[in-house]
């Protein structure tokens, strides 16, 4: 049986700039499948969608619905022909239940009172449906984030859509919450939907899609049945051929599963040593709970967690940021409750943090300047106060090069530094400078393939010379392929650590929505 | 060979993109002023002439300029080193009055104490007196959190009141028509350079404190750390600079070289403390520091500039009966469209 076309995008080019987004790129959609956009960062996934949902104007290119070519300029347009989208990052009032945010924006029919039993049924009568268990009258803050989620997908279910478009939802999910949404997209495809899932996760891919569709710098790569590819093959289209897909860290973590020849090795003495950890944030709020833990050196200690438990400031206390309430921390030597973050630095401590804009950036200063960010009190830079301009610029200079930084120049103001280059700013200053100890905080987030392969290789590196690196990331299969062991956060606490081994993606997302190990 | 040229090409090219907006304002703001002249039935041509080259006809022009050119780039500076900090330093003629203060207490005290020693005494006490008046508001800040801007404009109104007291009630002048106070010792007069026309040795203090400013901001590990805590403080704060540290200090330098700018009235060019010496040094100091968009190194060309404009604006009063404040027209006109120039660019 031929399915039928319901989209179908032709040529599509978008150019921003001098940069070209888009290079006629093709997507064919048909009822009832879940279609799978996979590509590395800037592959322009997002950006192909954005042009459908009519946020992006393209420079080329059509789009046609059921065969009839439309004009889609902006989201309403898209709404009215039936095409729904859920961001990455959703947009919802918190203080207004589910209900009122689901309804915000369309016509009421109690208008203009704000009676919403009706509409509420409604909502529950979508959400019983679609296996998507959400109570419509509880205030949107008292939600975690996966029935946020929900909320969201309900949010498009609810103006009625034909095509979904979802933009990497998985990313705050527990792997249970991840199997509950891929079992309430069969549910929708079976209801007659057909859905665009966006994503840079294979694994996710190979589970839930009928259909495949790889980008990388703009242009198609590949559209096969999930029947006709591998994950081998998926890599290979997902990177080109400029990658040695041998040596890749990424790349041999999926092909023999979890495990990578990196991995094993003999730890050594305790580097980091953290005792009954209890910290506040200046609003006297508890973010860290009674946390006990050690990073030996040669041992990449993983920290699993949904966003927003306390992984920040887990991260902050160890680079004495955020203030120790009781409890001690010691770092190679030195008691941080007592030490000052520059000495941390220069005593050989290293941090990327995960909010790179805020945490770790001066967008009115130069590259170099930003290079020596925290060590501009290092002798390599500077001599009794004074800093070495020559000598700065020449390392920024090989920094620029070996962590293929793209800016005119090193002098060039950093505000000109797109988001991944930024990031690497951050990795060559973490990296650059010797460190027994480093707290990486989802240090790949908005690189392409290639530079995650990178960082990935500069973290074994670390390990082999003997470094201790605790590694926050929000992606299990990055813990997966680099730690030796995993501590799972959840509101401030360590609830459990799992061993190599161990590891077991269903058991962490238990723990990450609070259950205990042993419970 | 060729490399060596391309480099300074491109240096040549870079400093072209910086300066060729800054000349493009200012013929604007000519011509849009130009037009204001006309209308007003004067002569547009020799107006211009008259502001524009004042300065350098005569030695008196340029020495003129020079003694407007120091208290101007001292004022700005005041504002620009805590603006590197991301502070706002509004307090600069409460500073100046109180650095003046300072200046001629120790200067009338002292009276009698010879050259070396009085006059360095004359100086820093004008220095740490400013900065105490900036160091007010900076506490605030530091221990309440309490909004700069607010308390460094309110702290300039107490010292008219203070200035006020000391010249008629502590030190007062009784020959004086105006609130004056009596001179300071010969010993706390800055030497003068050329006695005629006179140019006091302040411009060299000034110029030094110019490249200090200059070489702390940009070539020290402790000026990186006041414009890195300006660009990010948050960011400061996590890779380890105590910012809350630099925003004190910053507002206390800021302060010092007012105090600065008020002592080298005293000594330089009054030898008393006349009510009023801040004469509008404050305002005329925002728009250099506005103007130069915080550059530290840009001020003092664009306060040497504004010195001209200051100067030939008055002669052009004197000789063509056109009111000063065209000057004041010309110059907001020219921070208006530097900052036009920065919003076309980002276009």
């Amino acid at each position: 049986m031929t399915k039928s076309i319901v989209l179908q995008m032709e040529g599509i080019r978008k150019v921003f700039g001098t940069v070209v987004a888009l290079d006629d790129v093709n997507l064919q959609l048909n009822s009832k499948e879940i279609h799978g956009l996979l590509g590395g960062n800037g592959a322009g996934k997002t950006t192909l969608m954005n042009v459908l949902f009519g946020l992006y104007k393209p420079n080329a290119g059509k789009v046609e619905l059921h065969g009839e070519k439309v004009e889609i300029r902006s989201p309403k347009d898209a709404i009215n022909n039936e095409i729904g989208m859920v961001h990455q990052h959703f947009l919802q009032v918190d203080s207004y239940t589910v209900t009122e945010n689901i309804v915000l924006g369309t016509e009421l029919k109690s208008w203009p009172t704000l009676k919403l039993e009706v509409e509420a049924d409604q909502i529950r009568a979508l959400s019983e449906k679609f296996g998507l268990a959400v109570d419509p009258d509880t205030i949107m803050s008292d939600l975690p984030i996966g029935v946020r989620q929900k909320v969201e997908i309900l949010k498009a279910l609810y103006r009625g859509v034909e095509v979904l478009i979802l933009d990497e939802p998985t990313t705050n999910l527990t792997p249970q919450e991840v199997d509950d949404l891929f079992e309430s997209l069969r549910v929708m495809v079976d209801e007659g939907l057909s859905i665009v899932f966006i994503t840079h996760k294979l694994r996710e891919v190979m589970s839930v899609c009928d259909k495949i569709t790889v980008l990388r710098d703009g242009q198609n790569v590949l559209t096969e049945d999930r029947e006709n590819v591998t994950e081998k093959s998926l890599v290979k289209a997902m990177v080109g051929e400029g990658l040695n897909v041998e040596e890749s860290v990424v790349f041999s973590s999926v092909v023999s599963g979890a495990e990578t020849r990196w991995g094993a090795s003999e730890f050594g003495e305790p580097v980091v040593k953290v005792e009954g950890l209890h910290a506040q944030n200046e609003d006297s709020i508890v973010v860290i709970k009674d946390c006990t833990f050690e990073v030996r050196q040669k041992e990449i200690l993983g920290v699993a967690g949904v966003a927003g438990n306390g992984q920040q400031a887990l991260a902050e206390c160890l680079m004495g940021v955020c203030p120790i309430h009781q409890g001690s921390v010691i770092v190679d030597g030195m008691n941080v409750s007592e030490t000052e973050t520059r000495d941390l630095l220069e005593g050989g401590v290293a941090y990327i943090p995960q909010d790179r804009l805020l945490d770790g950036f001066l967008p009115t200063a130069s590259v170099a300047h930003n290079l020596i960010l925290g060590y501009q009190r290092n002798q390599a830079y500077s001599n009794k106060g004074f800093l070495d301009w020559k000598i700065i610029f020449q390392s920024a200079r090989q920094q620029i090069d070996e962590y293929t930084i793209m800016t005119p120049s090193a002098g060039d103001v950093a505000a000109n530094l797109s988001g991944g280059n930024i990031q690497r700013v951050m990795l060559a200053r973490a990296f650059a400078h010797p460190s027994s100890f480093l707290i990486a905080h989802n240090p790949t987030r908005g690189l392409d393939i290639r530079s995650i392969d990178f960082v990935y290789k500069k973290l074994f590196e670390r390990k082999e010379a003997g470094a201790a690196t605790l590694l926050i990331s929000e992606d299990l299969d990055e813990l997966f392929r680099m730690c030796d062991r995993i501590a799972t956060i959840y509101s401030g606490e360590i609830v459990g650590i799992l061993e190599k081994g161990e590891f077991d993606k269903y058991e962490i997302g238990r723990m990450m929505s609070g259950v205990k190990a042993n419970d | 060979m060729t490399d060596t040229n391309i480099s300074t090409n491109s240096k040549a090219k870079a400093i072209a993109a910086i300066v060729l907006p800054y000349l493009l304002a200012i013929l604007a703001s000519f011509v849009a002023s130009g037009i204001f002249i006309a209308i007003m039935g004067f002569n547009v041509p020799k107006a211009f002439a008259t502001i524009l080259f004042t300065s350098f006809r005569t030695p008196n022009g340029f020495i003129q300029t020079l003694l407007k050119f120091i208290p101007l780039m001292l004022q700005a500076l005041a504002f620009t080193v805590p603006l590197a900090a991301g502070k706002f330093n509004i307090g600069g003629e409460g500073q100046l009055i109180v650095g003046g203060i300072g200046a001629t207490a120790v200067g009338i005290i002292f009276a009698d104490l010879p050259l070396p020693i009085l006059l360095p005494l004359v100086i820093l006490a004008g220095v740490i007196f400013g900065g105490f008046w900036a160091a007010i508001p900076a506490w605030l800040l530091y221990r309440f959190g309490i909004n700069e801007i607010l308390t460094t404009v309110m702290m300039n109104f107490v010292s008219f009141g203070l200035i006020d007291y000391v010249a008629t009630q502590i030190w007062r002048d009784p020959a004086a028509g105006h609130p004056t106070t009596i001179p300071i010792g010969a010993g706390g007069e800055l030497p003068m350079l050329i006695s005629s026309p006179p140019l006091h040795s302040g411009i060299i203090l000034a110029i030094i404190v110019a490249v200090g400013v200059y070489i702390y901001t940009n070539r020290t590990s402790a000026g990186y750390e006041l414009i890195a805590t300006g660009a990010n403080p948050r960011a400061s704060k996590v890779y380890g600079i105590n910012t809350r540290k630099m925003f004190l200090l910053s507002l206390i330098i800021g302060g010092g070289l007012a105090g600065l700018s008020g002592a080298i009235e005293v000594a330089g060019y009054q030898h008393r403390l006349i009510e009023g010496l801040q004469s509008n040094f404050l305002l005329l100091g925002l728009i250099i520091g506005l103007i130069a968009k915080g550059d530290n190194s840009a001020v003092p060309f664009v306060a040497f500039f504004i010195a001209v404009l200051e100067i030939g604006a008055s002669a052009m009063q004197r000789t063509m009966m056109i009111p000063v404040e065209m000057v004041f027209i010309v110059e907001a006109l020219v921070l208006l469209f530097v900052l036009l120039s920065d919003v076309i660019r980002r276009r």
